[in-house]
């Protein structure tokens, strides 16, 4: 089985929830409530190098925000 | 062939068309009726048998090829014979009259089908008329199938009865298309290219589509079951458009709906199943009134893309098919043959343009024959398929499932028909919806699993963080025991409070932050808990480095985790002289203050990072927050009591850990702390028992080692806990029955998601003794687990998918990389607004009720005894080697054993496996270095380039070496073979060699004993080829002292000087028998053991035993190069040694010790020696009667049941060990040794030392003239005859020795 997170051909969009946490999303999926497009559909290398610029602070951000950060 | 003579009955021979080739070789090796068909007719009206019976005569005449019989030439070539007349075989049955006609033509029907065809006599159909009474026949025709197919039966009988109104005259009636053109007109399609375009067709299939795999024979006679629903007439005009409007048939449009299901009920993404197709070629004239057999069932390749659209996805699969549409011609079994894969799918679809499903005519008007009406009772067409789709197309289009009912019932089949249903509504209706959004589940099967069969949801705990839980439980209850280290101190809640505060000040003074990281070396004792709590106390996470990494490795960590700060102890602290963190001893606290440094702690801050091993080459750090860990502690499970007093004995570094510490400790309960180093089982049981403990974690491999050697050893536990690894029913069922009050619970789950998703109670889930699968049970509180397949939609049971875990429990991602937690830690459609998933990679299904079962992994990723470990990290390890080109890693079960094996592709010369091994035990923490070492030419690659694991060969461990001669040989090379899981071994190769070590001895005499010989383990350790062990019985007595030898032979064969071991105090070298499968076969290797086994008295001094083992070496090797070895005392001896032959002139090459010590006040006067030595070898020290003397039959009897060399010893034996022990302790502290010239190669043992402890160099330096390689090895002092040091030394000393082997002449 291909997962479809795994496909080098596949399209691929990034999703950003509330917390600020990235996601690999497969274009042909529905996106999920709570979550909103942060990169359009592209290629899977091109959203993963979306999210290593972009996703710079991993703490969600209510715990960011807790510590006053 | 013979010309046929003018009255002959021979009219023609043919050859057979590939599809009744394929039927006359199946019909020969099948029984019954597998190829059998049948047509039943009910006919209304007055009937007269006689012209019936002579259209029927007319039919056979008419086509030539019904009169085939099927015999083969000489060379084995079928050949169809044709006779030129045959009867028709016709019999006629009156039942009328008789009040069970029906029944009775039923009966009628089945016999005849039971009843079969001789296949050369032809013909191969008969016909059976029955009158059930006035006006009313039965006309039962039945057929073997290699002469006419389901599209020729309208044909049939459309010309029986036209001939019967003519009664039997074909005057009028068109000339018949003769069979024999269809065969020239195959004989004349090109074959090659047919086979080019399936090959092409088919390429990357490497597995078959089977919805029943491992399904049974289907039983005979066996009809299918059915499942029909008519289509209405709107959604039938809209598929039609549909079909219409992409210019694509009705069948094409079909087969994706199929292929689509077919994808949601195997899971997969490429499905193939069976078509069935006319075969009727449109260029031959006359072929649709030809009767004879013509179809053809193909192969349907559909690729479920699930982001193709429905659009898409037609085109694509209608240009495919037309591609193939010249090449219909060749045989499945051909097609089947082109790609390798044997039998390519077990489902079926046909689509039938003559209505011949007589249930379907709705019992409505037939045809009118004059006077004489044809209803259709029913017809019988063997189906092998677990399901196929039959489809009608009308004005309504007719749906047909056919189901074995054996495999699914009709509820089930019902299922399959609903989801076909919605995929067809899904196409007719929405072109561009992408086939993954196709939701074919039911409602309530959506309910059930995404809600009812998850975890139950559960109010979340709390304050919910640990250092709050904790903060709160040391003031409520600050006297209860929070701590107890076994046979040692106990810290109660308010003493660990206060431990913990005073170094979480300390480590805020040295910069530590919150959400920062803090690297741990710390050996199990109170302390790692107390390191553990200062550090969340401090406000940062703990970052626990496995004991076994390489010095490289913890440097590696602790720059990866950023720690300012590194805590050891003072066993750990040698290990980290190099680290750029500050290292912190655990006790290093003075003038901190015991109040609570009061940093605020939040759920989602960090609570720990463990390091899980990645494919790239290097680890990753998953990273886990206070709340999750709070959840685990606070699951129901977990709070039944069964958890309050919990071993920990898991290394820090494994995420079991998380439960050990945490379990208790967030609930008021005890971690109860098991002495350093590797626990074995008897020290498990007696740590149970002496400290009441209530459950533990053990990894699956330790688990089924306990049930083999110890099963009562959990009797005292209220529960517990094993996974890691697929589990053995049958070590669980040991231990089920071992320990009546106990509780085993399987435990599944990934580091990511804090340590347990599932669990279940397996004396419940084994209670039906039919059970064999280790099942994973359900979701604890407040976790779900999802198993999805590739579109990312919810897999119905029964289906495999991957697992993706959510919920409580959830970690935050992997330390430093986004991308990697962005493509694991992914958004969950099922759950809350903004919830994550983790996907685990691993392969799961539900069974009908629910119930998780563990498949497989998704990649390569394995498990060795509890550890994550990915060939991707091994495999970088062993390229980093400059004589490896190329190299790959997997783990293998070859006999019930799992080994991780390395393959290695050399880059120029041999590598030598040796140094590979010793390469990678340097890189890599023990538990991945590989246990076998396989050179290969090339690594073999598959049709897409990609590495062929399948294709890797086994390990030949058992390969050489002369076969069994005897039957007592063969019994125990077979016992050895399964005990060590090889498919055979030579009789003349050493147990150790092919890979034995203590524990496959025990697993040796077991298997021995059940071939009805009886064997000890010294037996084993002494005579170790079967061989030798074969011929026990005819030894006499005089060789019952055999392994007591001063010189004892290990492996006398070799061209290379050998290597002397020389025993350490106890005086036995027998744990010098394992390094011979390391050092090559070309290495003789001897030990020298004392004299106290075969004299009474004893040397008094190191000297005294080196003048006699000196003579005893110059009786194998007169004259140098000398190797010497030894372990502890046997060190000093082979040092003594090793002077000795430099005085007389020799040369000594290679002089190792292995931890030996010189000047070492071991206060010899003082020590209770037996004791100490039994508690060294893991036995209850404190044995002694009420003299206070040993208590030697019950230490004889702890002895026994060991499973390690020392279980053999006689109470005489043991006696001597003794006394050994006692004087080598003495000799070792008097010894004063003179000075070296030459190197030294030295092993220290890293665990147990104190603070001050020399190590090897500085101990030896001064009186050595050459250099001191000091290796250290990760155990204590008494445990380095264990296998796993014993490969780290082995592979040193192999290196050493082939090096010096090379240097010379």
């Amino acid at each position: 089985m291909t997962n479809p997170f795994e496909d080098p051909e596949g399209t691929y969009l990034v999703l950003v929830n509330d917390e600020g946490q990235h996601s690999l999303w497969p274009s042909f999926a529905e996106v999920p409530a709570g979550w909103t497009v942060a990169k359009s559909e592209d290629s899977r290398d091109a959203c993963l190098a979306y999210v290593e610029e972009n996703w710079t602070d991993m703490r969600p951000k209510s715990l960011a925000e807790a510590m006053g950060a | 062939m013979p010309e046929p003579k003018k009255e002959s009955q021979l009219e023609d021979i043919w050859p057979l068309s590939p599809l009744q080739q394929g039927l006359f070789f199946h019909a020969r090796y099948d029984d019954g009726d597998s190829y059998t068909a049948q047509l039943v007719l009910e006919l209304r009206g007055d009937l007269d048998a006689a012209r019936l019976r002579a259209a029927a005569g007319t039919v056979l005449a008419r086509h030539a090829n019904l009169r085939a019989g099927f015999r083969q030439r000489k060379d084995g070539t079928p050949v169809q014979v044709i006779q030129r007349r045959v009867r028709v075989p016709w019999e006629e049955i009156d039942l009328s009259g008789r009040p069970d006609a029906e029944t009775e033509a039923e009966a009628v029907a089945d016999r005849e089908r039971a009843r079969g065809f001789a296949m050369a006599k032809p013909p191969l159909l008969r016909y059976t008329l029955v009158r059930l009474g006035p006006g009313r026949h039965r006309m039962i025709f039945t057929n073997h199938h290699i002469l006419l197919d389901g599209w020729s039966t309208p044909v049939l009988q459309t010309e029986l009865f036209a001939l019967y109104l003519t009664g039997g005259d074909d005057t009028g009636m068109p000339r018949v298309a003769p069979y024999k053109d269809y065969l020239a007109w195959l004989a004349r399609q090109d074959r090659p290219a047919a086979e080019d375009a399936w090959r092409a067709a088919l390429a990357g299939v490497d597995e078959p589509t089977l919805v029943a795999p491992g399904a049974p024979e289907p039983p005979d006679g066996a009809e299918p079951g059915r499942v029909r629903h008519l289509l209405d007439p709107s959604a039938t005009a809209a598929l039609t458009a549909r079909a219409r409007a992409h210019g694509v048939t009705l069948s094409t449009l079909l087969q994706l709906a199929w292929g689509t299901v077919l994808s949601r009920l195997t899971g997969r993404t490429d499905v193939v199943f069976g078509a069935a197709v006319s075969g009727r070629p449109g260029e031959l004239p006359g072929v649709e009134q030809m009767i004879g057999l013509f179809i053809n069932t193909l192969p349907i390749r559909v690729r479920v893309d699930p982001s193709a659209t429905v659009a898409d996805a037609l085109a694509r699969l209608q240009r495919e098919q037309a591609d193939l549409l010249p090449h219909h011609h060749l045989g499945l079994t051909d097609i089947q043959r082109l790609t390798g894969a044997g039998r390519l799918f077990d489902t079926m679809t046909v689509v039938e343009n003559y209505p011949f499903d007589p249930a379907l005519e709705d019992g409505g008007a037939g045809t009118d024959l004059g006077g004489l009406t044809l209803h259709g009772v029913g017809g019988y067409d063997a189906s092998h398929y677990p399901l196929a789709l039959a489809a009608v197309p009308g004005e309504r289009l007719s749906l047909r499932v056919d189901h074995r009912t054996d495999l699914y019932d009709t509820a089930a089949a019902e299922r399959v028909m609903r989801r076909l249903l919605r995929v067809l509504d899904a196409i007719a209706h929405r072109p561009d919806l992408p086939l993954g959004r196709i939701d074919v589940l039911d409602a309530e099967e959506r309910a059930l699993l995404l809600d009812a069969w998850q975890g139950p949801r559960t109010e979340v705990a709390e304050p919910r963080t640990i250092t709050g839980r904790f903060g709160a439980l040391a003031a409520a209850r600050p006297d209860a025991v929070a701590v107890r280290v076994h046979g040692g101190a106990t810290l109660t809640y308010a003493e660990l409070d206060a431990r913990a505060n005073r170094l979480a000040h300390r480590l805020i003074g040295l910069g530590v932050r919150r959400d920062g990281r803090v690297a741990m070396l710390v050996q199990r004792s109170a302390d790692v808990i107390v390191a553990t709590l200062a550090i969340l106390k401090a406000g940062a996470a703990y970052a626990p480095i496995h004991e076994s990494y390489p010095d490289d490795r913890v440097q590696w960590a602790v720059n990866e985790v950023n720690a300012p700060v590194i805590i050891v102890d003072a066993a750990t602290r040698d290990r980290v002289k190099d680290v750029s963190a500050h290292v912190l001893a655990v006790d290093d606290v003075n003038g901190c203050p015991a109040t609570d440094p009061g940093i605020p702690a939040h759920p989602e801050q960090l609570a720990y990072v463990m390091f899980t091993s990645g494919s790239t080459g290097l680890p990753k750090g998953a990273m886990l927050n206070h709340g999750d860990v709070v959840d685990l502690a606070m699951d129901a499970w977990m709070r039944t009591g069964a958890h309050d007093r919990v071993l920990v004995h898991s290394p820090h570094a494994f995420d079991a850990s998380t439960y050990e510490l945490w379990a208790p400790l967030l609930a008021g309960g005890t971690a109860v702390v098991a002495p350093p180093g590797r626990v074995d089982t008897a020290t498990l049981e007696r740590v149970i028992a002496a400290e009441d403990v209530t459950g533990l974690f053990i990894t699956t491999t330790l688990f089924n080692l306990v049930a083999e050697e110890r099963p009562t050893a959990f009797a005292r536990l209220r529960e517990v806990l094993t996974g890691g690894e697929a589990g053995s029913v049958a070590a669980m069922r040991k231990v089920l029955a071992a320990c009546p009050d106990t509780a085993v619970g399987n435990v599944y789950g990934p580091t990511e998601a804090t340590t347990y998703s599932t669990i279940v109670a397996m004396r419940d889930a084994l209670a039906d003794p039919a059970e064999q699968v280790p099942v994973l049970g359900f979701p604890i509180d407040s976790v779900r687990v999802y198993v999805l397949d590739a579109a990312l939609q919810p897999v119905p049971p029964g289906v495999t998918g991957e697992a993706y875990v959510a919920g409580a429990g959830l970690g935050r991602g992997y330390l430093h990389r986004p991308g990697f937690t962005a493509e694991r830690f992914v958004a969950d459609p099922f759950g809350a607004p903004g919830d994550r998933m983790y996907r685990t990679g691993d392969l799961l299904r539900r069974r009908p009720d629910g119930t998780l079962e563990y498949v497989e992994r998704v990649d390569f990723q394995v498990k060795i005894r509890g550890y994550r470990i990915e060939p991707g990290e091994v495999e970088a390890a062993l390229a980093a080697h400059p004589g490896v080109a190329h190299a790959a890693a997997l783990v293998r079960t070859d006999g019930g054993v799992k080994r991780l094996v390395a393959y290695v592709v050399p880059a120029g010369a041999a590598v030598d496996p040796v140094e590979l091994r010793a390469h990678v035990a340097a890189r890599l923490p023990e538990y991945m270095v590989p246990a076998a070492f396989v050179a290969l030419p090339t690594l073999p690659t598959g049709p897409n380039g990609k590495l062929d694991r399948r294709a890797l060969p086994a390990p030949e461990f058992g390969a050489a070496g002369r076969e069994p001669r005897t039957e007592r040989e063969e019994a125990l090379c077979r016992a050895v073979a399964d005990a060590l899981g090889l498919d055979r071994v030579g009789a003349d190769v050493s147990f150790f060699e092919l890979g034995g070590d203590s524990v496959t001895a025990l697993k040796l005499v077991t298997r021995a004993k059940q071939a009805g010989i009886e064997l000890t383990p010294r037996d084993v350790f002494t005579h170790q080829t079967v061989e030798a062990l074969a011929r026990l019985d005819e030894l006499d007595d005089a060789a019952t002292t055999l392994g007591f030898e001063v010189m004892l032979p290990i492996r006398t064969e070799g061209s290379r000087p050998p290597l002397f071991f020389v025993h350490p105090a106890g005086g036995l070298a027998w744990g010098y028998f394992q390094f011979q499968r390391h050092l090559g076969p070309d290495q003789p290797v001897y030990g020298l053991q004392a004299r106290a086994f075969t004299r009474d008295e004893l040397p008094e001094s190191v000297e005294e035993m080196a003048a006699d083992y000196i003579e005893q070496i110059r009786a194998v090797q007169p004259h140098g190069p000398y190797h010497l070895a030894g372990w502890s005392l046997g060190g000093l001896v082979a040092y003594e040694l090793a002077l000795r032959f430099q005085a007389l002139g020799e040369d000594v090459a290679l002089l190792a010790m292995i931890d030996s010590f010189h000047g070492l006040d071991l206060n010899s006067e003082r020590r209770e020696v037996l004791p100490e030595l039994l508690g060294g070898i893991g036995i209850d020290a404190s044995m002694t009667d009420e003299h206070g003397e040993p208590d030697v039959p019950r230490i004889m009897a702890a002895l026994a049941e060991r499973g390690d060399a020392l279980a053999t010893l006689d109470e005489r034996s043991l006696r001597n060990v003794y006394r050994n022990y006692a004087g080598g302790i003495r000799h070792a502290e008097k010894y004063v040794p003179g000075r070296y010239r030459g190197d030294v190669l030295f092993f220290t043992a890293t665990r147990g030392r104190r603070d001050g402890d020399l190590t090897g160099a500085e101990n030896w330096a001064p009186l050595v003239d050459g250099d001191i390689e000091d290796y250290p090895v990760d155990a204590e002092h008494h445990a380095l005859m264990e296998p796993g040091p014993v490969r780290e030394m082995g592979a040193v000393l192999a290196a050493k020795l082939d090096k010096l082997h090379s240097a010379r002449p």
